[in-house]
This record gives structure tokens, C-alpha cells and sequence, in this order.
């Protein structure tokens, strides 16, 4: 009777497991914002968009997380980058201010797709067709000569500064048939970023968080790093740990766009 | 005497049990029907969101693709008998929502062979407008396949609640009744694929 039963547990948990892993996955632990689940991105890479992300988390509350993951299990991406927004809860709950940039890198089997997922708060100022000319504009070009850094990097300038107010999505539109004015504005940033790690590097392997972000802030007169030196927001990436408070429990409509290549 | 007013006092605490038991599960029962309610209206939104965006699309097709009338007539057809439907939350149930889907199942098989046969025209394709509609009739697709999930769920915690006794006594003497789901015929879970 009793090693029915047992066996009966077994056969029960096994199915619950077997359900859970067909599933989204869940948060990586320690929390960070930027999930690399294929490890699309160097580690500096990674630790260049999480510094990024995190600011703007910290200055606006508004969280885009960048999700990398092998396979989407049978979903449309779209499906699943706003299921995966919505059980992990970016964006912060009542503002519903998260955004999801979610890749399927390619492989040799399937073409490699990515969707832009926008929380219901953040709608009205990243549209549909904002979120499709990103992906169109700024991610596919990039993706297409297998730079995935300087793609996503791109789409989150424009994201960043959508949602910071900084342009409207009319404005943006404007300047996307410019061009020219966001290579500058990357370059810099990345360029800043280069210097950062290589500053970092000086000061050793005992760095303190308080040491490094004074660094950042003097680098980055600009780029709205000025709060930062407050706390250790982004104190300890290289060790893969920091203290990323964890994504909010913002909620997710669908809205947003995809696109292969 | 002492006796009685000790039986009187376990009747009242037992009735106030009751009555806040009583009370407790009634406004639970109100409130996720409430939830319900308000997520079928967004549900219909989003329905509504697509019908208003199908005028402008076949405007634009049209101007590139002249032969397929057949098409574009076939998507204004199944548009204008989806535009009738509408469902108050009151006349909801097995039946009106099973013509719901049907008829806005029809608009979206309509819309999507529309979808395959731009693919033929590059001109259209290539089309500035034509792409940001395609981008919002994509993203239309996925808002209401993620409100109807989010409806079934809200019917589906609602009706436990209401059939699992003894509530279920209190919904019946108050006419709380079991809301249909949305069937998911079609791949409906799953936003359709709007790629070409």
C-alpha cells in the first residue's frame, strides 16, 4: 500500500516536473536584468547592457530586460516574450513599465527570431509600429552580420530614450530615416564603456563598488550616471552578483513586435 | 436561567459565523465576477482594436493588389458581420461566446489568407504604411490572444470559486452562474502567426 503510494508521488511530481519544464524559464539567480541563457554576449558585454539597464532602472523604475533563451518551445515569440514579461514581472506592478527584448539566436536549423514585448504602461510610447521599426532599423541589420551586442545595444538607446520621455515616437521616426546621429551617440558609449573596464582593471582585483562607480561617474558626464555613486546599484558585475532588486510585477498585454532573420 | 443565555450567546456568536461567512463569500463571488466582467471587456477591446484597423489595410492593399477583390471583399464581409456582434457580460455564455468565436475566427482566416497574398505584390511589401500596419495587426493578434488567456483564467478561478460547496448554496440562491470559456479551437492559446 504504501510503496503504491510512494510510487503514485513519484509518478505525480514527475508529471508536475515534466509540465514545469516545458514552461518559461525562470529569473537566473543572483537577479540580474540581462538573462543570456545561450550566451549570446561576452562578459563584458553582458556586464555593459546589465550596467545600462540597471541605471535606467534605478533613475526611471522603468526595467528592460534582455532575455536570450536556445528554444521557444514551440510558442510565437511574441506569446512568449509577453508570458515570460508577465510571470517574471518586469516592470514595476500598477506602472506596468517593463519591456522584454527577447532573442532566439539562430542556429543551423532554425532562422533566428527576436521580439520586442511592451508592458501596458509603456504602450503609449513605444507603439507597435515604434517597436517594429526598431527591430527593423536598429536589432535586424546587426543581427544579420552576427553582431548582437551592437544591435541590442542600439535598440536599447532608442528604447531607453523612448521611454524616458526624451523624444516622442513621432521624433523617432523622424530621425531613423536620418540615421547617422546614433552611431555617434553608441560610439561614445562604448567607447565610455571601454575606458570603464579599463579603469576597473587599474584599480586591481580589490575594488571597491564605491571606488568603481565615483570612476563611472566621472566618465560618464552624460550618461545619467550623475545619481549612481549613490548606492552599488551596479557594484559587483564582474563577479556576476550585484544588487539588482529584482523585477517588479509589471504586467504585459501582448504589445510590441517581432522579426527574423 | 444561567443555562439559556449561554445557548443564546453560542446561537448569536454561530449566527454572526454565518452571516460574516455568508457576507465574506458574497462579495467574493460579486467581486470576481467583476473581474471577469472587466477582463471580457478588454477582450472585446481588443476584438475592437482589429476591426478598426482592417479598413485602413484593405485600403491600402488595394491600392497595390487590384486583382484580389475576391479577397478584400471576402475580409470587408466577414469584418462587417463581426462589427454586429457584440456580447454584453450579461448574455454571455456557452452559446453566444461559440458565435463570438466563430465569427471573428472567420475575419481572422479572411484577414490572414489577405496577409499571404501581399506577400506576392513587393511593391506593397515594401510599402512604408503598409508595414506599420502589418506591425499593428501583428500586435493586435497578440493582445487578444494574451486577454483571452487572461480571460479563461478569470473564469476559471471564478467558476471553482463558485461550484465548490458550500458556496456553491450562496451562488445559486443568488444566481451566480458558470461563465463560458473561450474554446481554444484554431490554436487559439496561441497568438496566430501573422509572418509571411
Amino acid at each position: 500500500m504504501i510503496k503504491r503510494f510512494i510510487l503514485f508521488l513519484t509518478l505525480v511530481s514527475g508529471i508536475c516536473l515534466s509540465l514545469g519544464a516545458q514552461d518559461i524559464p525562470d529569473p537566473m539567480k543572483p537577479r540580474r536584468i540581462v538573462n543570456d541563457f545561450t550566451g549570446l554576449f561576452s562578459k563584458q558585454e553582458q556586464a555593459a547592457l546589465e550596467r545600462k539597464l540597471r541605471d535606467f532602472n534605478d533613475s526611471t523604475s522603468t526595467q528592460i530586460a534582455v532575455v536570450t533563451v536556445p528554444t521557444l518551445d514551440g510558442y510565437d515569440i511574441n506569446d512568449y516574450a509577453a508570458r515570460l514579461g508577465e510571470k517574471w514581472g518586469v516592470g514595476q506592478k500598477g506602472k506596468d513599465n517593463g519591456i522584454v527584448l527577447l532573442i532566439k539566436p539562430k542556429n543551423n536549423r532554425e532562422s533566428g527570431q527576436v521580439a520586442i514585448s511592451v508592458g501596458y504602461g509603456l504602450e503609449g510610447v513605444i507603439p507597435d509600429v515604434i517597436a517594429s521599426r526598431v527591430i527593423r532599423n536598429e536589432i535586424i541589420p546587426a543581427f544579420q552580420q552576427g553582431n548582437y551586442y551592437k544591435g541590442v545595444d542600439k535598440a536599447l538607446t532608442v528604447l531607453t530614450d523612448l521611454s524616458k520621455g526624451e523624444y516622442t515616437a513621432d521624433e523617432y521616426k523622424k530621425k531613423s530615416e536620418g540615421g547617422g546621429i546614433f552611431d555617434i551617440i553608441i560610439g561614445i558609449i562604448i567607447f565610455a564603456v571601454l575606458l570603464s573596464f579599463i579603469f576597473r582593471r587599474r584599480g586591481g582585483g580589490g575594488y571597491s563598488p564605491g571606488h568603481t562607480s565615483g570612476g563611472g561617474f566621472f566618465i560618464f558626464p552624460m550618461g545619467g550616471f550623475g545619481g549612481g555613486s549613490s548606492s552599488g546599484g551596479f557594484g559587483g558585475f564582474s563577479s556576476g552578483g550585484g544588487s539588482f532588486g529584482g523585477f517588479g510585477g509589471g504586467s504585459f498585454g501582448g504589445g510590441g513586435s517581432s522579426g527574423s532573420w | 436561567m444561567k443555562k439559556s443565555y449561554i445557548v443564546i450567546g453560542i446561537i448569536v456568536i454561530i449566527l454572526i459565523g454565518i452571516f460574516t461567512w455568508f457576507k465574506g463569500s458574497y462579495n467574493q463571488m460579486v467581486s470576481r465576477s467583476e473581474g471577469v466582467s472587466s477582463q471580457w471587456s478588454n477582450v472585446e477591446n481588443q476584438y475592437q482594436r482589429r476591426l478598426d484597423l482592417i479598413p485602413n489595410l484593405v485600403n491600402t492593399v488595394k491600392g497595390y493588389a487590384e486583382h484580389e477583390q475576391n479577397t478584400l471583399t471576402q475580409v470587408v464581409e466577414a469584418r462587417a458581420k463581426a462589427t454586429q456582434m457584440r456580447i454584453n457580460f450579461d448574455q454571455l455564455d456557452e452559446k453566444t461566446i461559440q458565435q463570438f468565436n466563430s465569427m471573428q475566427g472567420e475575419l481572422s482566416s479572411a484577414l490572414s489568407r489577405l496577409m499571404a497574398i501581399s506577400e506576392q505584390y513587393p511593391n506593397l511589401k515594401a510599402n512604408e504604411n503598409f508595414r506599420d500596419l502589418q506591425a499593428q495587426l501583428e500586435g493586435t493578434e497578440n493582445r487578444i490572444a494574451v486577454e483571452r488567456r487572461k480571460f479563461n483564467e478569470d473564469v476559471k478561478t471564478y467558476n471553482a470559486y463558485i461550484r465548490s460547496f458550500p458556496k456553491n448554496i450562496i451562488a445559486n440562491m443568488f444566481g451566480f452562474t458558470v461563465k463560458p470559456y473561450f474554446e481554444a479551437a484554431a490554436g487559439a492559446e496561441k497568438a496566430p502567426e501573422v509572418k509571411f
